[in-house]
């Protein structure tokens, strides 16, 4: 059945209402947000976080923890654990289906014989998605929030709004490498695959090789530092780790190399990756999917 | 109407500079009023120091109390010692005393006293390298003083308070932020109780001071809580120490000191709860832990390999990132883990107690293969908290020949949490603020989807083609 008899009510815009480059992609993102929302993937991931967020911040403010003196520090230990293996496989996941699933479906079609370019397609889908996943995170975080508020009371929420901030970069940067991912694939379930091996790579295989190679040839602290940088899973855990504790001492003698030479300059530092993270995927994903003369 | 309040916004922004400078330009006044006031007075009687700002170097001379309670301000404009006491048996009382000089080599410090019998209570002192020093003072007393240091950087700073070669003092309620530390060199039968230490570099520092007792600190967000070095016979009870995570942070650390005993203590959220370093360094010598709350340290306790005869029981060891380690290679077994038959708490024991004594009827062995790697490659602590940890700990559990040795042994764990009365206020409870920040997260995932989700755009393709 197509498109247009499955909702007969809702008018297709004619080429003669071509809608501006950033109309073009916010329509496609508003499209894309809802699909996305609508979808089991979203409400699944959003019930996985949020039930696992919850019982994190549950579990770590019980006990001796209920008196306050962890402070946040402690559940923003769990929560780590948690942010890194969950929102990368969401947002692998979700930008792995974009493209290769409409491709699959025939339906990218229908959307490229519309108005608008090949680019305000695929940035429409990306944003669209991208608020879909925060809309997700927003959930997650809010919810145990609330647990926060009533097991520990309002300790933290600076550092709390920050973890909230860097994870939504971490999601979106893993969006891009997700939607680069699709771009590339012709079927849907090659994209999945490629994205669970992605994060497999990202969560477990490149710290435990990095540990490896730490011990084999013996890396010196900056190299261990600019290495576990590239990552940007490792990226995130830094940054949060920086602002719950104002330094990376914690982390032992690279994490105070990496405190005493970039100073300030450390969350900047960070940040860019995880920003590189983001557009590096994404421009190669633009380029890749407007090159293509086929669909 | 707009005239007025514009006259209103004028006056509000110029009323403080007008109050305050006039006020600082009638009052300040040269300290050789007060030298005259001294100079009259006889020895022993108190001295009232009208309300004002004295600017210069006071040196009290005579056995007299200063008293500044009606609002004295002693300044010495950045320029050495604010007040310098050279008579045994003086008071300073009530004063508010700032600007010592910084330069570190004269180290000017806001009271210097180089007598004994001096009691130092009461006063507020700010801006001073070193904020009260005491050089061969004996039977002095430090009581409820504010100290705040300069603003440089830790390693430029001065001490909050130094004693050196000053027995029996005794130093209680005081408050210091922001300075090195505070610091006892060579002086002996010390009370030290109810101070607080705060964003400093060590709390409490003691160096070659023997026989003394601390009580009821607090020592929180210092670089370390408590450092004994080759001190001995010193007693710590009831102390607190949170957040001190320095580069070597720890909360109590111990370098070569005999007969130590710690009870009552709680040690939270500091880089290193307990660090020993060759303590107790004496064949016949004894280091006593009981009764300590151990908590959400990044490693609860590390001890260099030649650590030998501590005794720990009846602590409680919680949700600490490592429970106990090694500092390079090597095992703890040379220390008791447990005392009559009764160790520790251990909040990671997975044992269980089939005669219900409290007991664990297994021992406790804690064996991470994370921790042994860290032990052999300190670098890779730069992967804690993250899945890859988790992983090796878990490859580790399933493959038992991959197991490293067990840094401890407790023979009789004990199955829950012993009562340890810790005197900390509870955290504020009624985060409103916290659940309000939840709610508005909520509200803004739930304004998306309604402005998003509001049919203007193109219809869903998505849906449609699966129907």
């Amino acid at each position: 059945m197509s498109a247009i008899t499955s909702s007969p009510t809702r008018p297709i815009r004619t080429a003669s209402a071509a809608p501006s480059f950033l109309g073009g992609i916010a329509r496609f993102a508003r499209r894309e947000f809802r699909d996305a929302i609508a979808s089991k993937w979203f409400l699944l991931y959003t019930l996985a976080f949020t039930t696992l967020a919850v019982g994190v911040s549950f579990l770590s403010l019980s006990g001796v923890g209920s008196h306050g003196f962890a402070g946040f520090g402690r559940t923003a230990a769990g929560l780590l654990n948690l942010i890194m293996l969950v929102v990368p496989l969401m947002a692998l996941t979700a930008g792995a289906g974009s493209i290769a699933g409409e491709r699959e479906r025939g339906t990218l079609l229908y959307l490229l014989a519309q108005p608008v370019s090949r680019m305000q397609v695929l940035l429409g889908k990306y944003f669209g998605l991208a608020a879909a996943l925060l809309c997700s995170l927003c959930v997650g975080f809010g919810i145990s929030g609330g647990v926060l508020a009533w097991r520990a009371g309002g300790v933290g929420i600076g550092s709390y709004a920050m973890l909230i901030g860097f994870t939504a970069l971490l999601a979106i940067a893993m969006l891009s490498v997700g939607v680069l991912i699709s771009v590339c694939s012709r079927r849907s379930s090659v994209a999945t695959g490629i994205a669970l091996f992605a994060w497999l790579t990202l969560v477990f295989v490149s710290d435990l090789g990095l540990m490896a190679s730490s011990l084999l040839f013996k890396l010196r602290v900056q190299e261990i530092f600019g290495l576990a940088a590239v990552n940007p899973l490792q990226s995130f855990k830094m940054a949060v780790i920086v602002n719950l504790n104002a330094s990376l001492d914690v982390l032992g003698p690279v994490g105070s190399y990496a405190s005493q030479t970039l100073g300030d300059g450390l969350p900047w530092v960070l940040g860019a990756s995880l920003a590189a993270w983001t557009a590096v995927p994404l421009a190669l994903a633009v380029v890749i999917f407007v090159r293509r003369s086929s669909v | 109407m707009r005239s007025t309040h514009l006259l209103i916004l004028i006056w509000i922004l110029i009323a403080p500079h007008v109050v305050f400078g006039g006020a600082g330009a009638a009052q300040a006044e040269s300290i050789s009023f007060v030298e005259s006031l001294i100079e009259r007075a006889t020895d022993g009687q108190e001295v009232r120091v009208p309300a004002g700002v004295y600017e210069g170097n006071l040196v009290i001379r005579k056995p007299i109390v200063l008293d500044g309670s009606d609002g004295a301000v002693f300044d010495a404009l950045g320029k050495g010692i604010v007040i310098e006491v050279l008579a045994a048996g003086v008071t300073i009382r009530g004063c508010v005393i700032r600007g010592s000089g910084s330069d570190v080599t004269g180290e000017p410090a806001g009271i210097r006293v180089v007598a004994p019998n001096t009691i130092i209570e009461s006063n507020t002192i700010q801006d001073a390298l070193f904020g009260i020093d005491l050089r061969e003072s004996p039977d002095s007393i430090i009581r409820g003083n504010t100290i705040s240091g300069k603003d440089l950087d830790p390693g430029r700073r001065g001490d909050g308070i130094r004693l050196w070669w000053s027995h029996y003092c005794v130093i209680e309620n005081n408050t210091v932020r922001g300075s090195r530390d505070m610091v006892f060199w060579y002086s002996e039968g010390l009370i030290i109780r109810r101070n607080t230490v705060i964003d400093s570099r060590y709390g409490l520092h003691f160096m070659y001071s023997h026989d003394t007792v601390l009580e009821e600190n607090d020592l929180l967000s210092n670089s370390v809580g408590v450092y004994l070095m080759y001190s001995n016979s010193i007693t710590l009870r009831g102390n607190r120490m949170r957040n001190n995570r320095g580069a070597s942070g720890y909360g109590i650390g111990l370098k070569d000191c005999d007969d130590i005993t710690i009870t009552g203590n709680a040690l939270l959220a500091n880089r290193v709860g307990v660090y020993l370093d060759n303590s107790p360094s004496s064949i016949d010598s004894t280091g006593i832990f009981e009764s300590n709350m151990i908590a959400f340290n990044e490693i609860g306790l590390l001890a260099t390999p030649n650590t030998h005869d501590n005794v720990f029981t009846r602590n409680a060891f919680v949700e600490n990132e490592e429970p106990a380690a090694t500092h390079g290679r090597g095992r703890l077994v040379s220390n008791s883990f447990a005392l009559d038959g009764v160790g520790n708490y251990w909040s990671d024991y997975a044992g269980f107690d089939l005669d219900g004594d409290g007991i664990g009827d297994v021992v406790y062995e804690p064996q991470s293969l994370f921790g042994a790697m860290l032990a052999r490659e300190p670098n890779l602590r730069l992967f804690v908290h993250s899945p890859a940890q988790q992983a090796i700990e878990f490859t580790a559990r399933a493959l038992p020949e991959l197991r490293p040795q067990s840094t401890l042994i407790d023979p009789s764990p004990l199955v829950s949490a012993p009562k340890i009365e810790l005197a900390i206020a509870d955290a504020k409870l009624g985060g409103a603020r916290m659940g309000i920040f939840g709610a508005i997260l909520l509200s803004i995932a739930a304004a998306c989807i309604a402005a998003m989700g509001i049919e203007r755009g193109l219809p869903q393709t998505r849906t449609g083609t699966r129907s």
